[in-house]
């Protein structure tokens, strides 16, 4: 393989790879500095390129360590990080002004509830132990098979199956007790109060029978209901939507609470 | 007195005591059509035990050589046990236990895609026949262990590629 084949098809999947990483560091800025480092990387080592896997998933190899030092050292974030930013939102005017104002001049600042579900897995998933995260993202976002995420991570099949389904069952617990969307005993309606406050027009009903995993909350188990959840994440890439500027904002205020929050509970 | 060596080879799934006057054992196996990775990362994931095993309310702390950990079981659910982690060999042996016994946890490759997983405990000492009236049985708690690991292990085994 050439520098120049490399190149073409790392563009190709390049959107994939940034959205992956941002998923995992919840950072834009670690996002495409390792997409970055990635690329050049993958240059400096394409003579040892095989072909025993495909590129892509000897690019993600390589993405997912370089994401793997940076965050091994940090600590995972609670899986209530969502009322926590929450709560520290509400004492902040300046992230809702900030937010007003992207709202309303952004073409890409517009609030959707579907947007919002994919945020909040980005957030909460990042409770997971990191090969955990890693795992769940790659198959379940990503699309990966078990043999290429076993080589992804330089482990073995046995592994990678454990820990997608230990993952998805914690996920799907956290879920289940704390979205309101797909459980009425849901303890979490961030997004219809949020809809609420960016779109006071709008009937959330009307928006959220649109989503076909809050249509099948009555009526489909758990396990389907998660997959309907992150099928919208494989649907959207957080940096191209149209919301992309809203939520990306969102992150990284959340990002910021986190390292305070973490910093402060050692 | 049975001979121990019996213990081993009671029928898969059922649970086998011996007593003698100063202790007291109860074994249980079973084949376990998984990866052994699979069962061993099920039984050293210390946080993770409540979710599949039904005799394991909780375990604080790592399950690693040398460590300490707090485990609370139905049988009692009011004790917790601080037992040290004795023996870690991975895939192979697990050994953790307190001043009145040990629990080991052995597995071995049977054929291509299948282990065979043990557990035994032994408690006793000169003080026992004062108090072995007081301990329960563990007979059920070892069938629904084994029972429970058996599922969990081939459900992930069988899980999607």
């Amino acid at each position: 393989m050439t520098s120049d084949q490399l190149t073409a098809e790392f563009e190709i999947f390049q959107g994939e790879l940034r959205s992956f990483i941002l998923r995992m560091t919840a950072s834009v800025q670690d996002a495409e500095d390792i997409v970055q480092d990635t690329y050049l990387k993958a240059r400096s080592k394409l003579d040892s390129f095989r072909g025993e896997s495909s590129l892509k998933t000897w690019v993600f190899a390589i993405a997912s360590n370089l994401a793997k030092d940076l965050l091994k050292s940090k600590k995972r974030w609670p899986e209530t990080v969502t009322d926590i930013c929450r709560e520290e939102a509400l004492g902040n005017r300046q992230f809702f002004q900030e937010a007003m104002h992207i709202h309303e001049t952004s073409p890409q600042g517009k609030f959707e509830i579907k947007e919002h579900i994919a945020f909040c897995f980005t957030c909460v998933s990042k409770s997971l132990p990191l090969e955990q995260h890693l795992v769940l993202l790659l198959r379940e976002v990503y699309g990966f098979k078990v043999k290429e995420i076993a080589e992804i991570i330089n482990n073995t099949e046995a592994m990678v199956k454990y820990y997608l389904h230990v993952s998805r069952n914690r996920m799907i617990e956290i879920f289940d007790h704390r979205c309101s969307l797909i459980n009425k005993q849901g303890i979490c309606h961030q997004c219809t109060e949020l809809n609420g406050i960016f779109n006071p027009k709008q009937k959330a009903q009307e928006e959220l029978v649109k989503i076909e995993m809050v249509r099948a909350a009555g009526d489909r188990n758990k396990q389907e209901l998660f997959d309907l959840r992150t099928k919208i994440l494989q649907e959207l890439d957080p940096f191209e939507s149209g919301a992309a500027e809203l939520q990306l904002h969102h992150l990284e205020h959340n990002r910021q609470v986190m390292e305070n929050y973490l910093g402060e509970n050692e | 007195m049975k001979n121990t060596q019996s213990v081993a080879k009671g029928q898969e799934g059922k649970a086998v005591t011996t007593r003698t006057t100063f202790s007291r054992e109860t074994s249980v196996h079973a084949t376990i059509a998984a990866d052994a990775a699979i069962v061993w990362a099920l039984l050293t994931n210390a946080s993770d035990f409540p979710r599949w095993n039904s005799t394991v309310v909780s375990i604080k702390g790592e399950i690693r050589q040398g460590a300490t950990i707090e485990l609370k079981s139905t049988l009692d659910e009011k004790r917790t046990f601080k037992l040290k982690v004795k023996e870690v060999e991975p895939e192979n042996r697990l050994v953790w236990g307190d001043a009145m016994g040990n629990r080991t946890y052995s597995l071995s490759k049977r054929e291509a895609g299948k282990v065979h997983f043990s557990m035994s405990e032994k408690i006793g000492g000169p003080l026992f026949p004062l108090f072995a009236g007081m301990i329960p049985s563990f007979d059920d708690s070892f069938e629904r262990f084994a029972a429970d690991l058996k599922k969990e292990a081939e459900t992930i085994q069988k899980s999607r590629k």
